[in-house]
């Protein structure tokens, strides 16, 4: 009895060790073998019309992505394309592990990246993604869009959304505070910021909110002057000879030692505090308009002005950018007809793109769209603002810069430089300080 | 039933052959968690270390040598990141242990009623989720949040405080957080180890007139000695990998005044061009700083056998 159990056992464990022994022969295999042929491919079989889309955000991209596949479905109906919803940090975790490890399997064939990443992949995985300049004419696109989404002159991305900047406002808290909408055109901060206090003193409402730890403010202020945190070739950092950086880090403090700001510490805070009337200003990227609009008793209240200049800084316009992405193809299988599916839609369709406008709210940044009658729209929401060709007019003028692969790492040093700036060190060495941390830190 | 008969046979039946089968049988047996453990735990440990030795862009890794582990010392987010994890250790860790005695000793009373239920309430928190029970907290001690409201309400502050976003205060709401989650924890295993304790080594100590304070440091830490150096040891390692409640609380904000050691590993992953290296490199930190760690507290608190 007791013998013959044992051998069972015995026997089981044999089959069981033989098992393990295929699974490490194969695993080992696999990763060789993916790495040798570079490409990969095991994502999908050959010949198969499946695509599938990675992107984020079901309200906006994801609704963008299937307006494009019905579109596609009546040009040509024998790819079924696949939209998948990811978190973004969820995308870009995926994105690196998988790349890393030389195997595309599990790997979309279309994935949204955000601009200001956009670098980071493109160079660090340089035969992971498809070329499209033969898809994609440069040309037609907004000029601030090319910078991220190419490397040496040939076209990875397929340039999305517009990520154009305005100024939200709430007029009825203005005019209580004896101002128009008028006044707050072509002001510079300087001047919203003076704003912006009597707005407090009036109402008690603060006059925009900031979360710390994104400097989305800065970047903006310092895009409208050209300028970014690194060089224009998107490596060297410039921070402490940085006139732009330096005038928007200045103008933060003025704003937080004024009381006008209302901190949060994210986005469902952010938009709470907008959709409760807390701020009477939101300068941000016209993505916001769905989340303003969320809140359908302030119809009316709403206006949209272009933001505010830097006053010191040379060359700093009415106009900037923040946040934005484009679609990009795997270096796979099947991505032949991932990028004549983009061809037909977001590269080109500018029909499309008045749906996208009208059903979503998404602007483009494709040139020729913004002539179609989407884009004419008056809003109610607005009182009767055109938001739309606003928009669309401000996207022409977005100073076009690098963004490089760093800006989160710099941002990250800067945050720490802002904390230490508000706490009261001075705003030079705070800069050389974090001048010094990213040059030893980028390499 | 039928076994038995063998069982209690003197001489095996099949004699040296046999036994040696017995023995190739255990041998087997140790050898599928060895080989488990070498597929999954040693040859993953072994590529990690290589990679440290690595630097650079995503795929574009090329080997640098020590440069990584040189690279440490001058990195002033990681220097950042190891002090806020050892403030984390030395003000959340003691309070923690000291609270969990506390209630283990309270819990183990037998006047008290309702045992089951504060037992089962203490110990509740350690089954929630992290991500989930960071997300509460994150809410409760937000600027409008209930924490807040309470103590405006019992007029013990006049401005609301800065629970996330303020420098100081967030180490506080970190600290606050992990104490909640993992007292409950540590508080079993003491309770388990006072139950062991013969109820009549206090009544001697009672017959001879010592009083509670007394009982508890001279009869009660001493026989607990050896869990507590276990959960000093787990508490501290717990505290080095600190991750979920960082990022999900204060995304190691503001600025980078919570940002723990294993976050600064994921950012420099996934946040920013990723250099798994270097990334690598500062996982082997964390390796080093625990058993350096460990082997103090066993110096100290261990037995001298």
């Amino acid at each position: 009895m007791f013998l013959f159990t044992n051998l069972k056992g015995v026997y089981a464990l044999k089959k069981l060790l033989s098992i393990l022994l295929a699974s490490a022969v194969v695993l080992s295999a696999c990763s060789t073998g993916a790495k040798d042929s570079g490409s990969g491919g095991e994502g999908a079989a050959a010949n198969t019309k499946e695509i599938t889309v990675w992107a984020w955000d079901p309200a906006f991209n994801i609704a963008a992505m299937n307006v494009a596949k019905e579109t596609y479905a009546n040009i040509n109906p024998d790819v079924k394309i696949n939209i998948v919803e990811n978190a973004q940090a969820d995308i870009v975790q995926k994105l690196n592990t998988g790349l890393n490890s030389g195997s595309t399997k599990g790997l979309p064939n279309i994935v949204l990246i955000e601009d200001y990443r956009a670098q980071s992949f493109l160079q660090a995985y340089p035969d992971a993604f498809h070329d499209l300049t033969d898809v994609v004419k440069a040309a037609d696109f907004a000029d601030y869009k090319i910078g991220p989404t190419s490397v040496d002159g040939k076209q990875y991305g397929v340039p999305f959304d517009s990520g154009v900047t305005g100024m939200y406002v709430r007029t009825d808290y203005l005019e209580q505070a004896g101002y128009k909408l008028e006044d707050l055109k072509d002001i510079d901060w300087k001047k919203y910021i003076e704003i912006g206090k009597a707005v407090k003193e009036k109402t008690g409402k603060s006059m925009i909110t900031l979360d710390p730890n994104d400097l989305g403010l800065i970047r903006m202020m310092i895009q409208s002057a050209g300028s970014w945190y690194t060089a224009e070739d998107g490596q060297k950092p410039t921070i402490a000879d940085n006139a732009a950086l330096k005038e928007a880090f200045a103008l933060y403090k003025e704003m937080m030692d004024a009381g006008i700001v209302k901190v949060n510490s994210d986005w469902s805070q952010f938009v709470g505090f907008i959709n409760s009337g807390e701020v009477a200003t939101v300068p941000t990227g016209n993505w916001i308009t769905p989340s303003i609009k969320a809140e359908a008793s302030q119809s009316g209240k709403w206006a949209v002005a272009p933001i505010p200049k830097l006053g010191e800084t040379q060359g700093s316009v009415h106009a900037s950018n923040l946040g934005g992405s484009s679609w990009y193809v795997l270096n796979m299988d099947g991505k032949e007809a991932a990028a004549e599916f983009l061809a037909k839609t977001f590269a080109s369709n500018v029909e499309m793109y008045q749906t996208l406008n009208s059903k979503i709210g998404v602007i483009g940044t494709l040139k020729a769209a913004a002539s179609g009658e989407a884009y004419a729209a008056a809003d109610e929401f607005f009182q009767g603002q055109k938001v739309v060709s606003d928009f669309a007019a401000w996207t022409e003028q977005i100073p076009n810069v690098n963004y490089g692969m760093n800006t989160y790492a710099i941002e990250d040093i800067l945050v720490v430089a802002m904390q230490n700036y508000l706490g009261g060190k001075d705003l030079d060495t705070v800069l050389k300080d974090a001048q010094a941390q990213a040059d030893t830190q980028i390499q | 039933m039928k076994t038995v008969g063998t069982e209690i046979n003197p001489r095996p039946r099949g004699g040296y052959n046999a036994r040696r089968r017995t023995s190739q049988t255990g041998w087997l047996f140790v050898l599928i968690p060895v080989l488990m453990i070498s597929i999954f735990y040693f040859y993953p440990m072994v590529q990690a270390f290589i990679l440290s030795l690595k630097s650079g862009r995503g795929s574009n890794l090329s080997f640098v040598g020590a440069d990584n582990y040189i690279r440490l010392f001058s990195d002033a987010n990681f220097i950042t990141a190891v002090k806020n994890t050892f403030i984390y250790l030395i003000v959340q860790v003691p309070i923690m242990l000291v609270l969990a005695i506390f209630i283990a000793v309270l819990l183990n009373d037998d006047r008290l009623k309702f045992k089951g239920f504060f037992r089962t309430a203490i110990f509740l928190p350690t089954v929630t989720s992290l991500v989930a029970y960071s997300v509460v907290f994150k809410y409760m001690f937000g600027p409008d949040g209930i924490v807040n409201k309470f103590l405006l309400n019992l007029h013990l502050i006049q401005d609301p405080i800065q629970w996330i976003t303020d420098p100081f205060w967030a180490k506080v709401t970190i600290i606050i957080a992990i104490t909640w989650r993992f007292t409950g924890y540590n508080m079993i295993f003491y309770l388990s180890s006072l139950q062991n304790i013969d109820k009549s080594v206090y009544e001697a100590a009672r017959i001879d007139g010592a009083g509670a304070i007394t009982q508890f440091f001279k009869i009660t830490i001493p026989l607990l000695k050896p869990i507590i150096l276990f959960t000093t040891i787990t508490s501290t390692i717990g505290t080095l990998q600190l991750f979920d409640e960082v990022v999900n609380i204060t995304k190691g904000g503001p600025g980078n005044a919570t940002m723990s050691i294993s976050q600064y590993i994921y950012n420099l992953s996934f946040e920013y061009t990723p250099d798994f290296g270097y990334a690598a490199t500062v996982s082997y930190s964390i390796v080093l700083m625990v058993v350096i760690l460990t082997m103090l507290q066993n110096k100290i608190g261990g037995d001298k056998r």
